[in-house]
Order: C-alpha cells, then structure tokens, then sequence
C-alpha cells in the first residue's frame, strides 16, 4: 500500500454518518442470590469498588456481555446499589440491559456469571453473545 | 494501465476501536489494512469492503448500493465504543486498477485480490481506461466476483468465491456459527466458477466464457 491521501473533506466539513443514538432507559436489574455470594467473595468488605455491566459490539449474535470489576470509569454510566453492591451501567448500552437478571451457573464447563436478558431476541451457546 | 471506475462508498472510520470494532463484526482478521466480508446472522452477505489505514483512520471502501445496509448494520452496534463515522464519498473516487498501479500524489492505493484499488481525490484526475465489458473479461478470466452480480444480499461468501475472506481460526462475528459449521462439514454448497459460452445463470458474461453460481 502507498499513499494516505483520500480527501477527508478536511475531516470538519465531511458529513458524519447520522449515528442512532439509543434512548437512555433507568435500568432496572436483579443480582441473584449465588451471584451476590460470588460477589461477595470477589469484593470482600471492599465495597468500593464496582461491578461494570456493559455492552460491546461483536461475537456470534453481534452484541456481547462486558463484565468487568472497576473502581471507577470515564464513561458516562448509571449507578445502582443492589444490596450494597455498586453496579454501573453504560447509559450507551441502558436500552439492552434494562430489566437483566445477573447470575452465576456453578459448573465445571461453561460456568461463571451469567446474564438473562429479556431483551435478547437469540444468544449464542456460549452465553456471552446476544442479539 | 487498464482501469476501471468503482461505484463504491468511502466511510472514514476514526477512535481508537476502529479496527477490534470491525474485527468483531465481519469475516476475516481485521488488525490493519484488508479485505473482509460483514454477514448477516444467517452468513448471508451485508458487503465485502476493503479496510484502509490512513494514518490514525481507518477507511472501508464497499459497493454504494450496500451503503445504507452497512452503515444500519454498524451504526446500532457502536455502544460504548469509540469510533466514530464520517461519509467521505462525495469528496473521492475509486478505481481498481488491474496492473500495478505506479505511485501517484494524492492517490491512495492497495494492493487486493480484485487488483489495485485506488481511492483519490475528485480533484486529482486519474483516467478510467477500462469499459465494463473488459473488465468483465477481466473478471471472468480471474474468477473474480463482483458486487451485485455475484456478491449479492442472497449469497454468503463461500457461494461467491470468496472463502480466503472467511478466517479460519478468529472468534466469533455475526454468521460465524453458520460459516464454520459450513466449513467444517466440508459442506459449503455453490460455488463461484468460469463455465463456456454464455449459460442462462450466467451472473456475468463474456465473449467466449462466463462467470456462474453453480453446485460442484
């Protein structure tokens, strides 16, 4: 390959894409009982710190689950305390996680957190990916 | 030089997810310049695009009458990441030349299966040598599928002779399931060849040879 020079219609002036933007949704969500124990045993007394469930583009179904334990984030997220956990939610990804229920599956193979969303028209089989 | 003019779309694709975001979501391993594919849920074809460094950007040049289905396909699914896309058609042409293409100011060129794609400037001048008709013999000649003929919504890549777009060990992207199933059952149904003369499911023809769909 040779050349970058495709005219970017000096970036400023060129039209963006018109971007969907999805509608911010206050989320409801439930934790149940086995995975508050195994967030129990990851936080500690610890309770500064915060379960991030969000949302990336991707896998068999398009959507996946993105679960990670953080103190804080840059992104604009919504917090919500389910019996004194901290979990925040990205208002970018809030019309797909409203109404989810986190679990944990306790099993030698595809154990660990799991998410139930009623809003997942089909997921993939490993449990990670929705559409 | 034989070349011939495109009818494609240049979207501008900037942040720093640009390429895990177009990696995740189509057929072949994007982590810089390359073609891949972007498939339905059901492996049927969205549009094969060529993805472009240029410089922090990242440029995807497809087939204009799969714009709106592309960009209704990427747009949902951006969420928390960041990128960012501008539509810069309206300030480029592409050609793809079928002869090395000498290094040129201004013109940003790529090397692919198709030939040499060449994304330049309206102001920069860059003559069209080839009329459809000789770049369908060119097609032909080479197998090479082209969109809206033989790479169409009904098709999935393994119809249309494009398996090398269709990466054998990535994780998972929309259509993956049903392509690798396809795959390893050694079952991907017709396939793109060159047949004589000019047969009734010719998806294009020549003077003496056509291009078509058919089951091996």
């Amino acid at each position: 390959m040779f050349g970058s020079n495709m005219d970017c219609g000096t970036c400023e002036t060129s039209s963006p894409v018109q971007l969907m933007t999805p509608e911010v949704v206050d989320v409801n969500l439930s934790i149940s009982n086995k995975a508050q124990e195994m967030l129990s045993d990851a936080f500690g007394d610890d309770r500064s710190m915060a379960l991030l469930v969000g949302v990336l583009s991707g896998g068999c179904s398009g959507y996946m689950y993105d679960l990670q334990i953080v103190e804080d984030t840059d992104q604009n997220c919504q917090e919500i305390n389910i019996d004194g956990f901290r979990v925040l939610v990205p208002n970018a990804s809030s019309h797909l996680l409203d109404g989810i229920e986190i679990d944990y599956v306790d099993r030698l193979m595809g154990g660990g957190f799991k998410i139930n969303n009623p809003n997942a028209e089909s997921s993939c089989g490993c449990g990670e990916s929705f559409a | 030089m034989r070349v011939f003019q495109l009818d494609s779309y240049v979207l501008l694709l900037s942040g720093k997810d640009c390429l895990p975001f177009l990696d995740g979501l189509s057929t072949n391993r994007v982590d810089g310049t390359c073609t891949t594919v972007f498939t339905k849920p059901n492996a049927k074809i969205i549009d094969m695009v060529d993805v472009i460094c240029v410089g922090e950007n990242v440029a995807i040049v497809g087939h204009n009458e799969f714009k709106v289905n592309l960009v209704n396909h990427l747009n949902p699914r951006i969420l928390q990441q960041d990128v960012q896309i501008r539509d810069i058609s309206d300030f480029n042409n592409v050609f793809i030349s079928v002869d090395k293409y000498p290094e040129t100011d201004n013109v940003t060129s790529v090397e692919t299966f198709r030939g040499w794609i060449l994304v330049a400037p309206k102001s920069v001048r860059i003559d069209a040598t080839m009329e459809e008709e000789e770049f369908n013999e060119y097609r032909i000649e080479k197998v090479i599928p082209h969109p809206g003929r033989e790479i169409t919504s009904s098709s999935h890549p393994f119809n249309c002779g494009l398996h090398h777009l269709v990466h054998e060990s990535k994780g998972c992207y929309v259509g993956q399931e049903i392509l690798t199933r396809m795959r390893s059952r050694n079952n991907t149904g017709k396939s793109l060849i060159q047949v004589k003369g000019n047969p009734i499911d010719a998806t294009t023809s020549g003077k003496t040879h056509s291009l078509a769909i058919r089951r091996d």
